[in-house]
């Protein structure tokens, strides 16, 4: 079985199909960047990974965990599972440090001292080791990103789903989220991202799909997808993201 | 027999005060249980019990404080419980504070934009504990100003406890008056008392609004 493998999964809210007959396999170590219009559902897809989002129908498995099922241990699966949001979500009241140790200390019962050496490795891979005490409104968008991915980080996640994380910065402050990023690609994490930068997705993805009405439209390995694409669909997509 | 207003009569309302005070701390630990509840009833998941206390804070914000201080004293004489006056105010404040507490208290629970619940149910939090280590202490934050707010009106609406013959502040300034036929300078004195209590809460309530780490 792969690592994270989606059976003809649908998603609706109320009467709109969000996600239509969606199936989907990520292997261990793979990167895969997830592209198409807003409203095409890649956002959702992601959500129904973690069981942030209930499906209607279709099985969602994850590490061998089945997410569809009411009944598993979702608190176990999303200590493996680390998502990142585009409007970073970090918790206003704490500070970086317990942001981090927060998950570690509570969910894994990671001891105080522990949790701090976990915190300070994990703000040393996002480059952010000296604002371990500041809150998140000292921060700017790409710095609270990046305590976001550390956030996650330090739960030792077998993957990551990474949801726009880009989308809500301002373009200076892109690049050194990207740069993250590449890092966790270089030691093999397995990886989800819904992204707009096409260019990153063509230099790291291994694998890019392309979403559109609720179903996943195309997928190929990313030297040859952006180079000849087969639907026009992803042609006229294509088209109006390279300008 | 009348009498002239002396230094005596104002250490009486001095001393009246603590009964004031009293009744308001009274009523916060009464209100403040009911509005726990009402608060938690009302950012439920679960419907009936948001009708519950929706219904309950609107009878009581419909309802004007003195007719429930009036039902509670009268109503459970007729009933046949002759409560004394203090036993009715109390009653009567803590059903009053609990709807107005309750309604600050779930206001500031949903609040707390739904992207901080899910982000932390995303690091495995349960939902207890994401209520306990993510949206409690911001919602507290959130709910401080308001809350000290209510207190200095439910301070100032303890006055109303004199109409069914407890005797705070305002009632001891009308015995004074009685005795001493000098309403103005007796008044003057009780709203400088009042006044006394309530004027550095609203001040303590309007620093803290600028001091706490919230979502804005």
């Amino acid at each position: 079985m792969s690592f994270v493998e989606l059976k003809s999964v649908v998603k609706r809210y109320g009467q709109h199909t969000v996600l239509q007959d969606v199936s989907l396999t990520v292997e261990r170590g793979e990167i895969i960047a997830i592209i198409g219009r807003s409203g095409s559902g890649k956002s959702t897809l992601l959500r129904c990974i973690n069981g942030l989002e209930p499906v209607q129908a279709g099985e969602v498995w994850v590490d061998g965990v089945a997410v569809h099922d009411p009944a598993s241990d979702m608190r176990a699966l999303r200590a493996h599972v680390g998502i990142v949001f585009q409007s970073f979500n970090l918790f206003p009241h704490l500070t970086v440090e317990r942001n981090i140790t927060l998950g570690p200390t509570i969910v894994k019962g990671v001891s105080k001292s522990d949790a701090a050496i976990l915190a300070r490795d994990a703000l040393r891979k996002v480059g952010l080791e000296e604002k371990i005490g500041a809150f998140a409104d000292q921060l700017s968008g790409g710095q609270q990103q990046r305590v976001a991915i550390a956030r996650s980080l330090a739960m030792a996640p077998n993957i990551m789903l990474f949801d726009e994380i880009t989308s809500a910065l301002d373009p200076e402050l892109v690049g050194e989220v990207l740069l993250v990023l590449e890092a966790m690609a270089r030691d093999g994490m397995t990886m989800l991202l819904v992204t707009h930068e096409m260019n990153f997705a063509r230099r790291v993805a291994h694998r890019v799909v392309f979403m559109n009405q609720g179903r996943v439209w195309e997928q190929g390995p990313s030297s040859e997808f952006f180079a000849s694409p087969k639907t026009e669909e992803l042609k006229s997509f294509l088209s109006s993201v390279l300008h | 027999m009348m009498r002239e207003l002396s230094v005596l009569d104002l250490a009486y309302l001095v001393i009246a005060m603590r009964w004031t005070v009293l009744l308001t701390l009274l009523a916060l630990v009464g209100g403040s249980t009911i509005g726990l509840l009402v608060a938690a009833a009302g950012a439920s998941r679960q419907a009936p019990l948001r009708h519950l206390a929706r219904a309950y804070v609107g009878a009581v914000q419909g309802i004007p404080l003195l007719a429930w201080l009036f039902i509670f004293y009268f109503g459970l004489a007729i009933l046949g419980y002759n409560v004394p006056p203090w036993v009715a105010a109390t009653v009567g404040y803590s059903v009053y504070a609990g709807a107005f507490l309750g309604e600050i208290w779930r206001g500031a629970l949903v609040s707390i934009p739904k992207t901080q619940w899910e982000a932390a149910l995303s690091i495995g939090l349960s939902y207890a504990e994401q209520l306990r280590y993510v949206i409690i202490p911001q919602a507290v934050r959130v709910a401080i100003p308001p809350t000290v707010g209510f207190i200095v009106q439910l301070i100032k609406n303890t006055s109303l406890a004199a109409v069914i013959g407890f005797v705070e502040l305002t009632r001891e300034g009308q015995l004074t008056t009685a005795a001493t036929f000098q309403p103005f300078a007796v008044y003057l004195i009780v709203a400088t008392l009042y006044f006394c209590l309530c004027y550095p809460l609203a001040r303590y309530s309007r620093q803290l609004e600028g001091r706490l780490r919230v979502i804005r």
